[in-house]
């Protein structure tokens, strides 16, 4: 099933909360909400399920108008943060609740509670009552529940949050199969950029009562909108240098310790304007002086993350830039070393706006292919 | 073990009676050289904060002796072990502002007010909070209240630094910058600093040696590279490392100068015996049927290799993760490149005998390690 928004505004007291949100999810999406903590993702979801009300606004569910439609007969699954387990039935009924309440045969039950016990690896706590459950087990109770039920549009308001992160890990390789599987429409929120990347078709980037940018997960890593968008995506964070794009030989360059480097001829628009220039730190290599683009650096420490090695190193100009490379890989000695960036996916913001400078002239070249 | 600041020996913690109440932390040894970083990482539970609050002398010590610059001191209070101390819950003074909180040790050292200044500046400008020293606690956020309390552990001079979750409440962006600074601080200036944490991110960004804990059990104390590369058991193996370790149960058959690995499923890798080092193979021979683990950046595709079929492939922007069906089980394959591959691509798995990690099935031991004899 599809859901359309229209224009929501929705305020709490005198808390404005969404102002004017559009959306359009077409069936079998996996539409993720991703953005800071107040930034209305919750909200959202509560408003779709009918749990809460627009003040203005429409929300149509396969065509239909879901105003005065009441949360039970919306048809939508929903796993909320907080849990919400009925105490007195074990994980088993719990799971099969919606199940029992559709009166399916006892049998056609236990395989479907059995299927997702097994997938969310509760299947040895299925007789605990939500008392004895951890919080991460409680989590994926309330998961279960609402995957048993196979909605066609499901909700999901951090489901994995509590969960630990070898299990984490799991989950996030094998929902999408289920989901898809399902052909449902789903909403996921996640404040984890990895989960928000591996899980969405799309990622909804909320911010500003609102939705900041809607894209593919490829669109949002390298195309963000926003310095606060790249700033979002990405581990460890997208470096962000103050630079202001001079005229050089051969088109527009930037100082980089003290040295020039060349950016895209596209972005001459930009030349004696104060912008950030963001490079992902995968993007800068360590090379010998003098290979071309190179600029020194001196090295502050080395630090290991997930398989890759981190260098936080200083410019001439004392500005603190990070590279990552795959663990293994030959890295620099101590002290001093260079580096050069690949300034293929570099990308060009206004400083004082924090807006992307979209390149003039070529603006697919941004695009990786 | 010459240069110990620390030395921990068969330290147990039991809550409620010796013997008989909940054992947290079960005979508990090691050694902590002077200027190193010491992460204790674990799940909740596992006892490593209890271990960290020993060291302190804000948890009594229920067995065992704890050494602290050559001194016996389980049974001194915490003023007189010469420790700093950041607290996971903050605990800054709510009635004096930032700047008060952080310098407060020094100015009750007597210390001259400029040089108080100068260190307050320092230690602030690193961890990104200088703009807010003259603002009161609780107008902070949980971060700023974090590296308040950090700075103030910091600024002291002591001969151990505990850091309990140091970086807990920071939101991502800060915490890769300020991780690399940190290190920086403390290298530069010789410190001791042991850190407990749940994030083995953390663990392996910031200390030289990692003590994992399981149970109240140190499972390994070790380097972040060796426990990588030489993991004692499968807890520690399948905990340390993101996206975890793949483990499948093998059985070894030698024939002809081959080694082959059977997997469940049917499935075989097929080896000349001479690929593995003489003591791998030997171990490999003689257990007959073990686990093998291999990490999932180790997991290459190869037209030589056995078959599996693409489940997921996730990109993050700087690696792919794709996992596939193998062996009745799911292997998890990282490419650090984008990953062209489909859900239902059939793909050619490869396993290095160099990157095979070999494990007892019944106690879980490392039995060898392929990397190890090369």
């Amino acid at each position: 099933m599809s859901i359309q928004l229209s224009n929501i505004r929705k305020s709490f007291a005198n808390d404005l909360v969404l102002d004017g949100v559009s959306l359009d999810i077409p069936t079998g999406e996996t539409l993720v909400l991703f953005g800071p903590s107040g930034a209305g993702k919750t909200v959202l979801l509560r408003l779709i399920a009918g749990v809460v009300d627009p003040d203005e606004g429409r929300i149509i569910v396969n065509g239909v108008d879901m105003d005065g439609v009441v949360p039970e007969d919306r048809g939508i699954g929903m796993a909320f943060q907080n849990f919400a387990l009925f105490p007195h039935m074990d994980a088993h009924a719990n799971i099969a609740s919606p199940l029992t309440a559709r009166r399916e045969t006892r049998s056609g039950i236990e395989t479907r509670v059995r299927e997702v016990a097994k997938l969310l690896k509760i299947d040895h706590v299925l007789g605990h009552t939500p008392a004895e459950l951890s919080n991460g087990q409680k989590q994926r109770t309330a998961l279960g529940r609402a995957l048993a039920a196979e909605p066609s549009i499901l909700l999901l308001d951090d489901p994995l949050r509590n969960v630990d992160a070898k299990l984490r890990f799991e989950m996030r390789l094998e929902l999408p199969r289920l989901l898809k599987a399902q052909n449902a429409t789903v909403i996921f929120v996640t404040q984890d950029y990895k989960e928000a990347m591996a899980l969405g078709d799309r990622i909804a980037v909320m911010g500003d009562h609102g939705i900041v940018q809607i894209g593919t997960p490829e669109e949002i890593y390298l195309c963000p909108s926003s310095t606060r968008i790249a700033r979002l995506f990405g581990d460890p964070t997208i470096n962000l240098l103050d630079v202001v794009p001079e005229i050089g030989v051969q088109g527009p360059v930037v100082q980089l310790s003290a040295t020039d480097v060349a950016i895209s001829g596209s972005y001459a628009g930009a030349v004696g304007k104060a912008c950030s220039l963001g490079i992902r730190p995968e993007a800068i290599r360590f090379v010998a002086p003098g290979a071309p683009g190179a600029f020194p650096v001196e090295i502050e420490a080395e630090t290991p993350l997930n398989e890759k090695t981190v260098t936080l190193a200083a410019t001439r100009n004392h500005r603190e830039i990070l590279v990552s490379r795959p663990a293994g890989t030959p890295g620099p000695d101590h002290g001093k070393a260079h580096v050069a960036i690949d300034m293929g996916n570099a990308l060009l913001f206004d400083r004082a706006t924090g807006a992307r400078i979209i390149a003039a002239d070529a603006p697919t070249d941004e695009m990786a292919t | 073990m010459n240069g110990a600041v620390l030395r921990l020996e068969n330290v147990d913690k039991f809550y409620g009676a010796v013997g008989q109440g909940v054992h947290a932390v079960r005979n508990v040894s090691m050694d902590v050289g002077q200027g190193d970083i010491i992460a204790l990482l674990g799940s909740s539970g596992c006892g490593k904060t209890s271990t960290l609050r020993m060291i302190a002398g804000f948890e009594e010590t229920s067995r065992g002796k704890i050494h602290l610059s050559g001194r016996e001191v389980q049974t001194l209070p915490p003023v007189r072990r010469h420790v700093a101390m950041a607290f996971e819950g903050y605990s800054l003074y709510p009635t004096v502002n930032v700047r008060d909180n952080i310098a407060f040790a020094l100015k009750a050292q007597r210390l001259p007010r400029a040089e108080v200044d100068a260190k307050v500046t320092e230690v602030t400008k690193m961890l990104e909070i200088d703009d807010i020293l003259e603002r009161m606690p609780n107008s902070l956020s949980g971060g700023q209240q974090q590296r308040a309390s950090l700075a103030r552990a910091l600024i002291r001079d002591a001969d151990l630094y505990l850091l309990d979750e140091p970086m807990g409440q920071l939101e991502p962006q800060l915490r890769t910058l300020l991780r690399g600074r940190l290190k920086h601080f403390i290298k530069e200036r010789g410190m001791t600093a042991i850190l407990v944490t749940h994030d083995q991110t953390e663990a392996n960004a910031l200390a030289d040696e990692i003590a994992v804990m399981e149970d109240g059990v140190l499972q390994q104390f070790a380097s972040p590279a060796e426990l990588k590369e030489r993991p004692a058991n499968l807890f520690t193996g399948t905990f340390v490392g993101e996206p975890p370790m793949n483990v499948f149960p093998v059985s070894v058959e030698s024939k002809a100068e081959r080694l082959v690995l059977r997997f469940e499923g049917g499935q075989c890798l097929n080896y000349p015996e001479s690929a593995f080092a003489a003591e791998v193979r030997a171990a490999l021979i003689a257990n007959g049927r073990v686990v093998i683990g291999v990490r999932p950046y180790a997991v290459r595709r190869s037209e030589a290799g056995a078959p599996a079929n693409v489940l997921t492939n996730q990109w993050l922007g700087d690696q792919s993760h794709i996992s596939a069906s193998f062996a009745n089980s799911t292997i998890v394959l990282v490419e650090h490149d984008r990953a062209r591959v489909a859900i239902g691509d059939r793909i050619m798995i490869e396993l290095s005998p160099t990157d095979l990690h070999v494990f007892d099935p019944e106690s879980g031991m490392a039995i060898s390690h392929g990397r190890e004899l090369t």
